[in-house]
């Protein structure tokens, strides 16, 4: 992978978490991915996988047994 | 576990706490579950994390995120408490994860792979796998990822909650974040949904 692939991977990476990038960056993140397959395609995936992540969210709920053991703890105190 | 003393709060600030944190007990129990990695140790962080944040409410200042100060919480006491029980998995080393590239794993298999909406294989992997993954991970790695891909904290937050500079909490979660896709591409090609070049068909 060229360097400036690599650099530009790593901006995109930022854009990808909805971190804040100035229009201009953004421009050139997205002009980039527009002209270049390969980073085209590993920005899809590296969204995809972290998608694949974010499924766990809401996956294991707190047991309503601890849930209760806190509040009676927390009101004894 | 915190030991259950008086503590300093108006009736208000109490039923406050308490009717603010009680929706964050579930990604608080589910983060705790991903850390220790057993039910008993995720219950007994749980409550010890929301003790130590009741007894110290009212350092916390109204308007901000509470969801964050309740995770710099846990991962304090986690620091403190649990990880001296923990046996730790396996270190991954940093050259080996750096150099992972999904793109050219897959690719390398298939020159004829293409990343379109049809050829997501990661997806279906079961969700079992994806804790499997996670758990797998070196702490640091493990942590980041839970507080960016399952939590969604913005990389200040997160900064905020690890106790490091953001730089670090970038580089933590790239390294994860790769560790992570070698694994469950490993995982994808055990469960035969990657076919492996040694067992790969030719394509027609």
């Amino acid at each position: 992978m060229k360097e400036h692939c690599r650099q530009i991977l790593q901006e995109a990476s930022l854009f990808m978490d909805r971190e804040q990038l100035s229009p201009t960056e953004r421009a050139h993140i997205q002009q980039h991915l527009e002209e270049c397959k390969p980073c085209y395609e590993r920005y899809g995936l590296e969204t995809q996988a972290t998608a694949l992540i974010s499924r766990l969210r809401g996956h294991d709920p707190c047991p309503d047994k601890l849930r209760s053991q806190i509040g009676d703890l927390l009101r004894s105190i | 576990m915190a030991e259950p003393t008086a503590v300093n709060l108006s009736s208000a600030d109490k039923d406050r706490f308490v009717e603010d944190a009680a929706p964050l007990l579930d990604p608080l129990y589910s983060a705790a579950l991903r850390m220790t990695r057993n039910p008993a140790d995720a219950e007994d962080l749980v409550q010890d994390t929301m003790l130590r944040a009741y007894r110290s409410f009212d350092r916390f200042e109204p308007g901000t995120n509470l969801k964050a100060w309740l995770f710099r919480i846990m991962t304090n006491a986690y620091i403190n408490i649990y990880r001296k029980r923990q046996r730790e998995p396996q270190q991954i080393s940093q050259e080996e994860v750096e150099d992972f590239d999904l793109y050219q794993e897959l690719k390398s298999h298939d020159p004829q792979w293409e990343a379109t909406p049809e050829n997501i294989v990661l997806d279906r992997l079961l969700d079992a796998d994806i804790v499997s993954a996670i758990e797998d991970l070196p702490e640091q790695f493990r942590f980041a990822v839970i507080l960016s891909d399952v939590e969604g904290f913005t990389y200040a937050e997160m900064a905020e909650i690890m106790d490091v500079p953001m730089g670090t909490v970038m580089s933590r979660l790239h390294r994860g974040r790769k560790a992570l896709q070698k694994r469950l591409l490993q995982l994808a090609r055990e469960r035969g949904i990657v076919k492996d070049q040694s067992k790969q068909q030719p394509t027609t």
